[in-house]
């Protein structure tokens, strides 16, 4: 058995020390250093679905997009319109290149005056970057800038996330809907805090600014959990709990360059304004979209990974974007790009794991729903 | 950090343990393994009556995480395997030394037992 480790050149959470201190296991995620897990993946994940976690997602990045035609701008550049969301509301969209292929997927909120980006981790230069050029080329102005390293982003998911986090705010948590979103303080520290969340459960996630102010608020919301056996949760149980619900991982699923036609993201597609990619988007509609993602439940054990391929009767017809053991249903699960003709709901597919050829079904998504 | 480390048994460099009886040995993974692994889910056995030679592959096992080959510390005819696991692979990482081990191999070659670690060399390496 090998054991690697990975720590060079990657950049350290502000609350390191505290994961440190809870004994943390770590890993490299797109140039940072963040906990893997603390105890157990599957444990972290059960605490999410049936009470409440606290993540450290500062990996995630933050970019303010500010000047007088910061709406236009976004609208521009996201499939969103972005006039149709008020203040005080937030938004997932996509970000695409003229070609269509996704960038990255992201929240914006709606604050007063300016728009707060959430892009993925590592993607702030190239996001920030791109908003910047387009600006220019469209003469808005807008103006894009990452300040990710300014902010530690906490997220506090599940049942009972609500009641752990109101305890440390006046602020009427339960008055905020989802992807809404408010400046309040939090524990005696104002942060933004939004109604999001990458878990499918009840949750809200809190932008604190300077990340010095996190230290404390991190313990306070331990505390607060404790009633209900809160746990710190590493991005092992993130990524299961985003693959149970069927939520696109930028560097798996948008891997290679993929449209959100391809990624099932038509839903978040607004198409009554112009924006980037938009053309080549309704001729790939026109033409008809060769592969999409599809989502596979194993019926024989095995554990589908990124990268595996797909086969029917032997024909090889996709491949795996994202797999794992569902930790709510024991089973293996995967999503995976599929030529189209080969996904219909109820059908056999062959995942292959090394020599072996494992059967799944095709299935709706979600994996889990409400229970767990 | 090596976790538990019976004083017994003879360890691989690559985290098996062996525990011989007569010409048989018995071959599961370390503590100190299972703990880096954490939450094992899958265990891909090889066929009885394999012959292996020291070294090779012999199972693979699945944690939530990832992947790892686990290599044959001695040579030898699988001559039988855990299939409890297949069922509770969980069990490696409760009990890796008893109720976790994984296959036995009649060995081919007991010499080669000289080359694997005692438990207080293993503890070097993963302390």
């Amino acid at each position: 058995m090998l054991i690697q480790f990975s720590i060079y050149m990657n950049l350290k959470s502000p609350l390191h020390k505290i994961h440190e201190q809870l004994g943390a296991k770590f890993t490299e995620f797109a140039g940072h250093y963040m906990p893997l897990y603390y105890t157990s993946i599957k444990n972290e994940h059960l605490a999410v679905r049936r009470s409440v976690g606290l993540f450290d997602v500062s990996h995630m990045s933050n970019v303010w997009i500010e000047g007088k035609d910061a709406e236009k701008l976004l609208t521009l550049t996201t499939v969103e319109d972005a006039s149709r969301i008020g203040e005080y509301r937030g938004q997932y969209t996509a970000i695409l290149r003229e070609d269509g292929t996704i960038i990255d997927d992201t929240i914006f909120l709606h604050l007063p005056e300016k728009y707060m980006l959430i892009p993925n981790a590592g993607m702030n230069e190239t996001v920030t970057q791109w908003l910047n050029e387009k600006a220019e080329e469209f003469s808005l102005d807008a103006k894009a800038e990452d300040v990710s390293r300014e902010f530690v982003i906490l997220a506090i998911q599940g049942p009972k996330s609500r009641e752990t986090l109101q305890k440390l705010t006046d602020f009427d948590l339960s008055s905020l809907k989802l992807f809404g979103c408010a400046i309040d303080k939090v524990g005696g520290i104002e942060c933004i805090i939004s109604r999001t969340g990458y878990t499918g459960e009840l949750g809200y996630e809190l932008q604190i600014t300077p990340p010095d102010n996190a230290f404390d608020l991190f313990m306070k919301i331990i505390d607060a959990g404790k009633e209900f056996d809160i746990k710190p949760i590493g991005l092992g149980a993130r990524d299961t709990l985003r693959l149970e619900k069927c939520f696109a991982l930028a560097g798996n699923e948008f891997e290679g360059g993929r449209t959100p036609l391809e990624a099932n993201l038509s839903f978040i597609i607004n198409w009554d304004h112009e924006f980037i990619g938009k053309e080549a988007l309704l001729k790939q509609k026109e033409e008809g979209v060769k592969e999409r993602l599809t989502y596979l439940r194993c019926i024989e054990k095995g554990m589908p990974r990124h990268g595996y391929d797909v086969e029917k009767n032997g024909e090889r017809v996709g491949r795996v974007s994202s797999g794992g053991l569902s930790p709510c249903l024991n089973v293996g699960i995967a999503m995976a790009y599929v030529k189209t003709e080969y996904r219909k709901v109820g059908d056999i597919l062959n995942i292959v794991i090394r020599n072996k050829r494992l059967k799944a079904e095709i299935v709706k998504p979600p994996f889990v729903g409400k229970e767990c | 950090m090596s976790g538990e480390v019976p004083e017994n048994l003879k360890y691989a460099k690559t985290h098996e343990w062996v525990e011989v009886k007569g010409n048989i040995a018995r071959v599961g993974i370390t503590d100190h393994a299972q703990s880096e692994l954490t939450d094992i889910v899958f265990v891909e056995f090889p066929e009885t009556g394999k012959v292996v030679k020291q070294g090779d592959e012999i199972c693979v096992v699945e944690s939530v995480k990832s992947v790892s080959e686990i290599y044959a510390p001695v040579s030898g005819k699988v001559v039988n395997i855990n299939k409890e696991l297949e069922d509770s692979p969980e069990k490696i990482n409760q009990s890796p030394y008893e109720e976790g081990w994984l296959v036995e191999i009649d060995m081919s070659n007991p010499d080669e037992l000289n080359n694997l670690l005692s438990a207080e060399d293993y503890k070097k390496i993963t302390g």
